[in-house]
């Protein structure tokens, strides 16, 4: 049975000073609450978090920008490591962030469909089973054996859109909800990502859109400053 | 400490069991710095024919001082190639690959392993020319050639823990890819690639307190003289373990904090 859950989730980072010959590196972080002085500033993306969710639950995170929401579904993930605090999950954890991360333009379509599988942690025998579905429901013909870089913008996101959503999630990770393509994609895709989204034994979107909030999820975690203020029925948090 | 070691032993474990994909992203970085060329990859070997050529003509002396001059380049310039490459491209690594590294779960060993590939790709295609020379010159092939080969094997299983050390410096001190791609230029004329030892203090120095030209030797001697020398392996071999130690302190450390500094 799916699950997952997180114990008291911190996560401080230093904010280093690169060893430069520049005069300052005035980098700044995106979020969280900066601590320190000098040399020895660090940033608090995330402080105390605690949560648990199991199969069948679909948690909205809300919270201005730089609250904590992508940081949170990165440890989750597993691109950040938490400093502290836990994070248990049972079950395999697909994220959909950056899907046209890793399109190599030289290469075809079909190519990149490989490539991605492969990033993907597909072997040969999943990425030659989902090929034909990948490349029906993008819409390609016969372009996908033609160049990335020749395709047109719409083209680019319908297969980068077919090929990430392509996966069988347990528990899917999203970093607000993704379209692709001309108005007749994107009521395809839309209905992909509800399909996705009841597959799934649990999501965690982030998103700024209540109205899909509302639509799509069960509980609601607000996030302010890194730090969790709500968490629970949705219902409850729109009341 | 055994805890930092586990941690970049597991990167480097995850890292192997993804060889596909960057085996396939290493093939397909090749093909894609030469696409659209009329010779593709095989620039990489008219490149090497051309600096080889260039200090062959040059530089022989036709005298008995240089005996066997042209072998003497080929295999230089083949591993100082090599080892120059590797260096300089691997000073830029994570933060050519920040997206990935942002966005994805990939090892870091992944980006690494991507980049040795890539750089014994573009090496085998100058072994070529290499070999090629080699057949051409005076030298006569024996059995020894086989310690050749070995260090080779050496040079190569060194890299991944040179790529790893310099990926770091250059994540964490920006400056550092133009202070090694200026000094790894300037190494060439410092390193003896075309230039043999003697004459004057500062030449000798050079030749002997230089850690590359043991990496160059350790090819080069067994094919030109047919002797193993010994002590340039045991100094390669300790320098690979120490790159390799340093290597494993710093993935293990540094492997989810680097994200943070991209």
């Amino acid at each position: 049975m799916v699950s997952l859950s997180a114990e008291n989730l911190g996560l401080t980072y230093r904010l280093r000073q690169k060893f430069t010959f520049r005069p300052k590196d005035k980098r700044m972080p995106t979020g969280g609450r900066i601590g320190g002085k000098g040399r020895t500033r660090f940033v608090t993306a995330l402080d105390g978090i605690s949560f648990k969710l199991n199969a069948g639950d679909r948690l909205g995170l809300v919270g201005s920008n730089g609250a904590g929401k992508t940081t949170l579904l990165k440890v989750l993930y597993g691109i950040y490591e938490p400093s502290a605090g836990s994070v248990e999950i049972n079950g395999r954890v697909d994220a959909l962030f950056n899907i046209r991360l890793g399109f190599r333009p030289e290469a075809t379509g079909r190519r990149n469909i490989v490539l991605r599988g492969l990033i993907n942690g597909w072997n040969e025998n999943e990425i030659a089973a989902r090929m034909d579905e990948i490349i029906g429901f993008s819409e390609l013909g016969d372009f996908i054996d033609l160049p990335f870089k020749g395709y047109s913008q719409g083209m680019a996101a319908r297969l980068a859109f077919s090929i990430a959503t392509a996966m069988e999630p347990e528990i899917l990770l999203m970093d607000e909800w993704i379209g692709a393509g001309d108005p007749s994609f994107q009521d395809k895709a839309r209905a992909r990502m509800d399909e996705l989204a009841e597959k799934a034994g649990i999501i965690v979107l982030a998103s700024h859109n209540h109205t899909l909030l509302q639509k799509t999820c069960n509980k609601i975690m607000e996030l302010k400053g890194g730090k969790m203020v709500y968490f629970g029925p949705l219902n409850e948090y729109f009341k | 400490m055994l805890n930092v070691f586990a941690s970049a032993l597991a990167d480097i474990r995850a890292g192997l069991r993804l060889r596909r994909v960057w085996m396939a992203l290493a093939h397909e970085d090749i093909g894609d710095q030469h696409r659209r060329t009329t010779l593709g990859p095989l620039w990489l070997l008219f490149n090497y024919l051309a600096f080889a050529g260039t200090f062959i003509f040059v530089f022989q002396r036709g005298d008995a001082s240089t005996p066997h001059y042209s072998a003497y380049v080929a295999t230089g310039l083949l591993v100082w190639f090599y080892m120059m490459e590797t260096l300089t491209q691997s000073v830029t690594l994570f933060v050519r690959e920040e997206n990935f590294i942002k966005g994805t779960t990939l090892p870091l060993s992944t980006y690494v392993m991507r980049m040795a590939t890539q750089s014994v790709m573009r090496a085998g295609y100058a072994m070529v020319g290499c070999l090629a020379i080699l057949a051409l010159s005076d030298v006569t092939f024996t059995a020894v050639w086989g310690w050749s080969v070995l260090a080779v094997i050496l040079i190569i299983l060194t890299a991944p823990a040179a790529i790893t050390l310099f990926a770091f410096l250059g994540a964490y001190f920006p400056d550092s890819q133009f202070l090694v791609s200026n000094l790894m230029r300037i190494g060439m004329f410092l390193t003896p690639v075309f230039w043999t030892p003697g004459g004057h203090g500062i030449r000798n120095a050079l030749y002997y307190y230089n850690p590359f030209t043991y990496f160059l030797e350790i090819v080069r001697i067994p094919i030109l003289t047919g002797n193993v020398p010994v002590r340039s392996f045991m100094l390669c071999a300790a320098i690979a373990c120490a790159l390799w130690v340093v290597a494993l302190v710093l993935l293990g450390r540094l492997r989810k904090q680097v994200v943070f500094v991209l």
